[in-house]
């Protein structure tokens, strides 16, 4: 008995270990082609069903059409999910919480932002055979564990935040075929920041921090491979991580300052920004160096984490003043359905999802005798894929085959007195800086 | 015979594969340490710094260890929601922290600030002791001769329960300490390139206070000795007039009072806090109490300084020399590689032979 | 009316109907022993008066009030203290810290202090070894340690639990002239033993538990000479 508690006690920590080594998996690279045929405007309903590849979602006559966001919900990033579930909330209420002649029942699923959460809601996903659409998820480690199950099930999600250049590429992994998004590519995020960096500031020497996640280390290594090919340098030891979970930023901290950099860039999330942030003026070495974090830490939550030492700090994310028209209108909304700003950036992008779902659930859904609604899976997908000119919040949207909607519009911001307050105040007024509009065609 | 020899043969090969493992262990540390010191890349002052804050650290496992190790004492009882008692003192002291902010008291004088800090303490140890009472009262005590992972199971239910109930009350998001500012401010050493904050040196002080305390209390007063006694043997305690549930709820006390203060401390260093801020101290703390030798007082305050300086130093002492790439992502597999070590090689922990022999 | 008054009363262990219709009584001043072989119930019979096990049925009184309702360590309060069966004395308190925990319900740190003098000078061994631990002392210095310990408050009535229990023969002599030394400061005692032998030497009423039930109850001397009892606890065939 004895000896059984110590072993089932070593097991765990070994777990613990296991779990503390989190490993952020790419998977193999592999061919995906939606498919051309399109759905075939037949009242044949079943036909169309038994022909579809994975079958139909059934919507029976007076029953709600289930619509789910998944992303964080929970936990320090919990407002980069609250975000964009605001979006898709008021993008529901535009339609009057009706589609298809059905009610909407929208619900969540948290994803924690980690794989293993993304893997969990993925598979309660799969399991609920009456959604018809599915926005999320919020962060790239979620759809790296949750995408071969979606995939699996027939399912197709469509991101407003998920930015892991990879994701969408023409060689990603088959399973990504069920992964779209409204986000930009941090392709153009890490580039953009190399670019300010070394063109626009003139810095030299840079040096980043990433937390494990699919995220942040692929981004940190966009922008230092472009800082490099810009001509700058990686100082010593310039290429730090962090775990999660770390709330004790000095050793990282130390290890930089052994080669102090003009700039630090961590395009981690909100909690372990502040940390590095707030900790960062107390290194020695490190007080003059530029902080700037990423797209993740776009939130009054990141002011908050970090206090006063917030000053001055740079982020990098979408340039909410070429939004379009709409977008002000959407704030409007936004205030008097949550009494207050949007808490963080991808609000407009989940909203811009949502649009693209419902007009690909009206063009692909049938509707029998019964007034029983059917939406054949594979068809919703390849009408996702097919998507044109749609008019969003954040411009026009126009799905390519890899999976990338939304144009790219990015800008430097930087944090003043204003938004540190306190009060904080948040979202600050206007991007510091934007590339030329050449900048994503080059 | 043929049974015999192999389980001869299955005996050597166990040991040789624990002893291998840990010449492994030993030789990465040494080879690794070496490595690093002989390589010279951090300056004798960065090694304070990581010093300090591996003591800073250590510190608030050592203060959280403490409600885990007695009540496993008393109860045998993994309490899981300890980490919950911590994640609430935490907000107890922000709610008073940005209550005398916003009345201008917090950073007015110093005077101020630290009547300001230990009302912070004050509030975050009264919601702390209440919770932690309230969850001893309804989770664990009506389970108290049940089966014991009943009451394990319990616990990780309260532990669910009190995260998402401060999360329906307060929301997934961050609530930020404010700052104080003579804790903010550096400590006048005159070394060039390392700094200590007021903040690091109350943090340490104020552990070593509350444990020293805790330490005389347990040993040296009669209610102190009564918890040691129930600890030992509840029914005899009975016989001794002793009121085991007083001294239960008093042990739980204790714990609580500890995580609470524990909770303003690390709030102030690291500003953010949030429903799920008691987890991860909470599982280290764990660890600490592990290490130290579960039940034991003494071991819960040394697990909990050790497991600091492991984290704080270890990564760079041990893995930068070898060459391993960002070796502070590593700090959690090094926490809990050593969790695993202990279990193996050592189940009763760093001081678990004085107990032993004290039994 | 007796000082303490056992009436009727059925202990249960789950389904174990561990006590059958009970009754015992002892006197102000009075040594009563109760005898019966392993498994009959004593160690039951004494947590039932000292409230850690309640019984189902029958009552407890204390000088004619009933226990049924206080909890164990005001009994101890209202004076009746129990050494356990195994002695129990704490293994990781020193020997100081022991008498200590016997003198938790004392207000007064004059009366401990008392006490424990009062120990020490009962028990001039365990003052050698005062600040020992209790796991570190031999079988009989625990016994020592276990009766000082209950003595530390002056008990009304003391119940032992099998305190001979494993002690070489000598030992178990001097064990109970200090039984005898105690009852004869005045404490009434209700004494557990299987050794019927000394057990009836020193008292002056018995018990005779078998399956829960009390099967005799004579004085000591008619039970010492009763053939059942002879027979079955005396080892004589
Ligand atoms: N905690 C318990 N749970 C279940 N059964 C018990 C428990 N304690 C005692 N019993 C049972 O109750 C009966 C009486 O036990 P008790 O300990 O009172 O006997 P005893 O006369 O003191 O024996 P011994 O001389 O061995 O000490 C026994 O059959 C025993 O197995
Ligand atoms: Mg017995």
């Amino acid at each position: 008995m004895r000896n059984t508690l110590r072993w089932s006690a070593v097991l765990t920590g070994m777990l613990l270990v296991l779990a503390a080594c989190q490993p952020a998996s790419s998977g193999s690279p592999g061919q995906s082609t939606a498919e051309s045929a399109s759905a075939a405007a037949s009242v044949d309903a079943a036909a169309v069903c038994a022909a579809d590849e994975a079958g139909c979602v059934e919507i029976p006559s007076g029953e709600p059409l289930h619509i789910v966001f998944w992303g964080v919900l929970s936990g320090a990033d919990s407002t980069l999910g609250e975000d964009s579930k605001r979006g898709v909330e008021i993008a529901i209420d535009d339609i009057n919480n009706t589609l298809l002649g059905h009610d909407i029942q929208f619900s969540t699923e948290d994803g924690l932002c980690t794989p293993e959460g993304g893997n969990t809601a993925a598979q309660k996903l799969a399991a609920d055979t009456t959604i018809a659409g599915l926005i999320g998820p919020s962060c790239t480690d979620e759809s790296l564990g949750g995408m071969q199950t979606l995939y699996d099930a027939g399912m197709t999600t469509i991101s407003s935040s998920a930015t892991r250049a990879g994701l969408t590429v023409p060689d990603r992994p088959a399973e990504y075929a069920a992964f779209l998004r409204t986000a930009h590519s941090d392709y153009f995020q890490g580039r953009m920041v190399a670019e300010y960096l070394y063109n626009e500031l003139g810095l030299k020497k840079l040096a980043t921090v990433h937390d494990g996640s699919g995220y942040a280390k692929a981004l940190a290594e966009v922008a230092r491979t472009h800082f490099e090919e810009l001509g700058g340098t990686i100082t010593t030891g310039g290429d730090q991580a962090i775990a999660k979970t770390d709330t004790d930023m000095s050793a990282v901290l130390t290890a930089i300052a052994a080669d102090p950099p003009d700039a630090i860039f961590f395009p981690v999330f909100i909690a372990g920004a502040g940390y590095l942030t707030d900790q960062a003026k107390d290194t020695p070495g490190l007080e003059d160096a530029l902080l700037m974090s990423a797209d993740g830490t776009f939130s009054p939550d990141y002011i908050k984490a970090a206090g006063p030492a917030a000053l001055g700090h740079l982020i990098s994310s979408p340039d909410t003043s070429k939004f379009a028209a709409g977008y002000q209108d959407f704030l409007a909304k936004h205030k008097a359905k949550y009494g207050g700003d949007p808490l963080s950036i991808f609000h407009a992008h989940a909203y811009d999802a949502a649009t693209l779902v419902f007009a690909a659930l009206e063009k692909v859904a049938l509707t029998d005798a019964d007034g029983t609604t059917f939406i054949p899976r594979t068809a919703y997908r390849e009408a996702l894929y097919a998507s044109k000119d749609v008019e969003g919040l954040t411009g026009p949207l126009n799905c390519n085959a890899s999976g990338d909607c939304g144009a790219p519009i990015l800008a430097v911001y930087k944090v003043t007195a204003r938004e540190v307050g306190p009060p904080v105040v948040w979202p600050p007024e206007a991007p510091i800086w934007a590339p030329e509009p050449d900048f994503y065609t080059k | 015979m043929y049974a015999r020899v192999m389980e001869r043969i299955t005996d050597v090969a166990i040991a040789g594969v624990l002893w291998g493992f840990r010449i492994a262990v030993v030789l990465l540390v040494v080879v690794g340490s070496a490595l690093t010191l002989g390589g010279g890349r951090h300056s004798a002052e960065s090694w304070l710094s990581l010093i300090v804050s591996g003591a800073v650290l250590g510190s608030i496992y050592a203060l959280i260890a403490l409600g885990y190790t007695m009540v496993y004492g008393i109860l045998r009882l993994i309490n899981f929601a300890h980490g919950e008692i911590f994640m609430a003192g935490t907000f107890g002291g922000y709610f008073v922290a940005t209550a005398l902010s916003g009345i201008g008291f917090l950073n007015l004088n110093p005077i101020t600030s630290i009547i300001s800090v230990v009302l912070m303490m004050a509030g975050a140890i009264v919601v702390s002791v209440t919770l932690a009472l309230l969850v001893e009262r309804i989770a664990y005590r009506p389970l108290r001769n049940a089966p014991r992972l009943v009451p394990l199971i319990s616990a990780i239910g309260a532990s669910f329960f009190l995260q998402y109930t401060f999360r329906g009350f307060f929301g997934p998001g961050i609530y930020a300490y404010p700052t104080v500012g003579i804790l903010d401010a550096q400590v006048p050493l005159g070394i060039e390139g390392f700094r200590v904050k007021w903040i690091d040196v109350l943090v340490i002080v104020s552990a070593v206070v509350m444990m020293a305390g805790l330490f005389l209390f347990v040993q040296r007063t009669k209610l102190g000795t009564s918890i040691r006694a129930v600890s030992e043997d509840k029914a005899t305690a009975a016989l001794m007039g002793i009121d085991v549930n007083r001294a239960i709820v008093m042990t739980f006390a204790i714990g609580a009072a500890m995580a609470g203060a524990a909770g303003v401390l690390y709030g102030l260093i690291f500003r953010q806090v949030y429903f799920f801020t008691g987890f991860v101290p909470g599982i280290k703390a764990f660890t600490a109490a592990v290490l130290g030798g579960i039940g034991n007082i003494p071991g819960a305050m040394l697990g909990g300084i050790f497991l600091g300086q492991v984290e704080g130093v270890g990564p760079t002492l041990f893995l930068s020399g070898l060459g391993v790439p960002s070796p502070n992502q590593l700090r959690d597999v090094i926490a809990f590689t050593m969790l695993v070590l202990v279990l193996i090689f050592r189940p009763s922990g760093i001081l678990g032979e004085r107990v032993a022999q004290r039994a | 009316m007796a000082l303490l008054d056992v009436d009727g009363i059925n202990a249960f262990y789950g389904n174990i109907h561990a006590l059958r219709d009970v009754s015992l009584s002892v006197d102000d001043g009075e040594i009563v022993t109760l005898i019966g072989a392993n498994g009959a119930g004593k160690t039951t019979t004494l947590n039932c008066i000292s409230g850690l096990v309640r019984p189902r049925s029958g009552t407890v009184k204390l000088a004619g009030e009933d226990l049924a309702k206080v909890q164990p360590h005001h009994i101890v309060e209202r004076g009746v203290v129990q050494v356990p069966e195994g002695r129990r004395t704490f293994a990781r308190l020193t020997v100081d810290e022991n008498l200590r925990m016997g003198g938790f319900t004392l207000t007064s740190e004059a009366n401990l202090r008392d006490g424990i003098s009062r120990a020490y000078d009962m028990f001039p061994r365990l003052k050698e070894r005062r600040s020992q631990t209790g796991g570190t002392l031999s079988g009989g210095e625990q016994q020592m340690l276990a009766i000082g310990r209950a003595l530390m408050v002056s008990p009304r009535v003391l119940l032992l639990d099998e305190p001979s229990m494993g002690l070489a023969p000598t030992l178990v002599e001097s064990i109970f002239e200090t039984i005898s030394s105690i009852h004869a400061q005045g404490t009434s005692i209700l004494l557990v033993e299987q050794n019927a032998l000394m057990a009836l030497n020193v008292a002056g009423r018995g018990y005779v538990l078998q399956s829960g039930q009390i099967i005799l109850s004579d004085t000591a001397a008619n039970l010492a000479a009763n053939e059942q009892v002879r027979q079955a606890y005396l080892g004589e065939i």
